[in-house]
């Protein structure tokens, strides 16, 4: 009895003023990803590897436009789309009081045009995607492997395919072959 | 290839020599999936007999059975004993039984090892195959209330996401009740109560205060996780799922699961990531113990020692979250590793996280078994008698408070454990008391074995993804998770997707013993007893009092049953 008085008496209060004053997390405490819609080039790895598909694309090719969308009602907050975005576009944040009154307001989605092919006109990747990987292709100026598929970046993989067959069937033919 | 040094054999292979030469002709084939875990494919006709004699005779406690449609891989099912050899030559054994489809009949092993019933019952539920024989032919996972012919993880049934109607409104579950010819009166507990968490049903067969028997109706919540696994998660974002079986010991099933995938697949984890798993899931022991302990205060009517603590419990939830980045579902498992380092600051700060901690509850535990209340209360209530506990395998401090030194740390040392030297705690006294002391002597080893996994853990690095994988190989993955063992079978699919994911959680080696820990106890005491299991709490709702004497049934509150476990005056039962 006494043991638990002077126990008592040490702790003193144990209670903190959370929530009428803010509590501190940790620095790498794992909240809400904050997505940032300009560095994004929709390229969804992080759709494939989010676990609970809280992150999921939508391709809408009539409207040549692909959405992206983030349902934080699903999220998990484990940070696998931080981990494997190529172009830091996602972020955890340290936020975790994400209570809304109304359910929708837990999705937000943003939309990206979609590149159409430049030989039939078909959309068929995600614009900043494709521009994307110009960028980087192009940076290899010295690598012919490069530079060609630098110029058919926005050939669709169909009309890549057509091609590659139409050219082996010359190659072919111009050995002699018969076809 | 590991060979054990003193006799030339492989690891286990001693086991698989005596039971060919006990039973001849009857193991058709025998693989090592791994190091440490052989396939033993035996007739039908003979498992129980192979079973049985690994068990009694070799030291085996059952571990999980599993069932698994394997229809499009050979045409047949199959159901898996795993089986956890603890003597001599240490691994793990998995007895498979083939299952031809049609008729869909085995041989029940229940007869001989009842430790299977609940995994048995279970594969009746869930795959529809009858196990001839068996000892409780009830539904344990699928309600009263379901389709007949519908076997939910047959590959061909039917969605994950499908719900069918009810087909019956009447309650048609049959409890068992041992009473003899004497009179006895039913306590009905469960299934649902407004204050309660998780639902359970638990039938006490009372005479007077003293309980006769118990039975308990369980999975109310059954969440399908399993097949919501198979059904559409790939292999390598399981880990995530597994982790929300629990909300205390999710860690440890997480670690479970990424390790039955690495067993299968040959993968080696980076020995930094072994320790830093392992420093992990002591962290989830430190505050799984500060809540029984709290609760044990609570039941024993010292609820200042609850508060206690709970407030010495966020301590270790601030740990958690410093390390991880969360209080829980630390998120930190993938397949090859882990995905956060533990930084030098971090190992400063935790060392003094655990010097605050030790100093804290050392000074509590004091209090608390210096509270004569405590002792009165859990010296000589709910027995787990030894020759139950064999006969059941139970796992965890349940266990161990029956003298048996069954601890998945040091029996099968996986991870960070590898490098440590020590012994599973143990109390002989068989009681409530004894299982609370094997928690108090785990928690304060804990605080040590983090210590020291911190300073020896190696650098480099945290995780390995060069590999590749093979479908359909399985093994199994354990850990030894606050309540106890914790053992995940899985075996990978093609397109990476997860072909069969089997989670057992150590409470569900639990609860078949419970019933014998009821018997010759009070009312008064059932909480107690319910509560020194640790069940995650998914039980103690209501009860329902059936007094077969006076023919009448009577429903307590989790409240009423509660107040009169703390107080112990106003019995409920005067009415
Ligand atoms: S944090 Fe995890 S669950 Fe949330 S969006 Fe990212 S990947 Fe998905
Ligand atoms: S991984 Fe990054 S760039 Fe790709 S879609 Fe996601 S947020 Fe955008």
């Amino acid at each position: 009895m006494l043991k638990t008085l002077k126990e008592i008496i040490r702790t003193g209060d144990a209670t903190v003023k959370y929530p009428f004053a803010p509590i501190e997390r940790p620095k790498d405490a794992r909240g809400k990803p904050e997505h940032d819609l300009a560095n994004c080039m929709a390229c969804g790895a992080c759709a494939v590897a989010c676990p609970p598909n809280a992150i999921q694309m939508v391709i809408d090719s009539r409207a040549q436009s692909t959405s992206w969308s983030i349902n934080y009602g699903r999220c998990v907050y484990c940070g696998r789309c931080e981990e494997v975005c190529p172009t830091k576009a996602i972020r955890l944040s340290t936020e975790f009081e994400l209570a809304v009154m109304d359910k929708n307001d837990l999705e937000e989605i943003c939309m990206y045009s979609l590149q159409s092919c430049t030989e039939c006109g078909s959309p068929f990747a995600p614009a900043k995607e494709v521009d994307y990987a110009y960028r980087i292709l192009t940076q290899f100026v010295d690598d012919p492997d490069a530079r060609q598929a630098a110029e058919l970046v926005k050939v669709c993989p169909r009309c890549k395919q057509k091609r590659d067959s139409q050219r082996a069937k010359q190659n072919f033919e111009s050995l002699g072959g018969v076809s | 290839m590991s060979i054990n040094k003193s006799d030339g054999l492989r690891i286990g292979e001693s086991h698989v020599r005596e039971a060919e030469s006990r039973f001849p002709g009857v193991i058709r084939e025998v693989r090592w999936i791994c190091d440490d875990q052989i396939v033993l494919d035996v007739v039908p006709e003979k498992a129980p007999d192979v079973i049985e004699y690994l068990y009694y005779d070799r030291g085996g406690w059952l571990s999980v059975v599993v069932g698994n449609d394997e229809r499009p891989i050979n045409d047949a099912y199959a159901v898996y004993y795993v089986l956890s050899m603890e003597e001599a030559d240490p691994c793990y054994c998995i007895v498979r039984v083939e299952v031809p489809k049609d008729p869909g009949e085995f041989y029940s092993v229940s007869p001989k090892v009842p430790a299977v019933v609940w995994g048995e019952r279970e594969v009746q539920d869930l795959f529809g195959l009858r196990a001839l024989g068996i000892i409780d032919n009830r539904n344990l996972v699928l309600p009263d209330d379901w389709p007949q012919g519908l076997y939910p993880l047959r590959k061909d049934t039917m969605d994950y996401r499908y719900r069918p109607e009810p087909t019956t409104d009447v309650e048609n579950y049959e409890f068992l009740k041992d009473t003899g010819d004497r009179e006895t009166t039913v306590i009905p507990m469960g299934p649902l109560h407004i204050t309660s968490d998780e639902p359970g049903h638990f039938r006490l067969f009372v005479e007077g205060e003293q309980i006769i028997d118990a039975d308990y109706r369980m999975f109310y919540v059954h969440r399908g996780m399993e097949k919501c696994a198979e059904s559409r998660m790939n292999y390598d974002t399981v880990p995530f799922l597994a982790e929300r079986i629990c909300g205390i010991c999710g860690f440890a099933h997480s670690v479970a699961y990424a390790e039955s995938v690495e067993h299968a697949q040959g993968i080696e984890i980076p020995l930094r990531a072994q320790f830093i798993r392992s420093i992990i899931l002591e962290t989830e022991r430190l505050h799984s113990h500060l809540l029984n302990l709290g609760l044990v205060c609570h039941f024993t009517g010292f609820d200042t020692g609850f508060h206690h603590m709970f407030r010495v419990r966020e301590q270790s939830m601030d740990l958690a979250e410093m390390l991880t980045g969360a209080r829980k579902t630390y998120g930190l498992n993938l397949i090859g590793g882990v995905r956060r380092d533990i930084l030098a600051e971090q190992k400063v700060s935790t060392l003094k996280y655990l010097d605050r901690m030790r100093s804290e509850v050392a000074n509590l535990v004091d209090e608390l078994l210096s509270t004569p209340n405590f002792i009165d209360r859990t010296e000589g209530v709910g027995i787990l008698d030894r020759k139950v506990a064999r006969d059941y395998s139970p796992v965890g401090p349940t266990v161990r408070g029956s003298g048996f030194e069954r601890d998945a740390r040091w029996c099968h040392p996986f991870d960070g454990y590898k490098s440590l030297d020590r012994k599973a705690i143990t109390a002989g006294s068989c009681d409530v008391k004894g299982r609370t002391l094997v928690r108090i002597g785990e928690f304060m080893d804990s605080l040590d074995i983090i210590s020291e996994l911190l300073e020896n853990a190696p650098s480099g690095p945290v995780l390995n993804e060069n590999w590749t994988y093979e479908p359909h190989r399985f093994a199994v993955g354990w850990t030894e998770a606050p309540r106890g063992e914790d053992v995940h079978w899985s075996m990978i699919g093609n397109n990476q997707k997860c072909y069969r994911w089997r989670a057992k959680a150590s409470t569900y080696s639990n609860w078949p013993v419970l019933r014998y820990m009821f018997r010759g106890n009070t009312i008064s005491d059932a909480a107690m007893i319910v509560g020194s299991l640790d069940p995650c709490y998914s039980c103690t709702e209501r009860v329902t009092i059936v007094d077969v004497k006076k023919r009448k049934q009577q429903i307590l509150t989790k409240q009423q049953l509660e107040n009169y476990c703390v107080d112990r005056r106003h019995t409920p039962l005067e009415y």
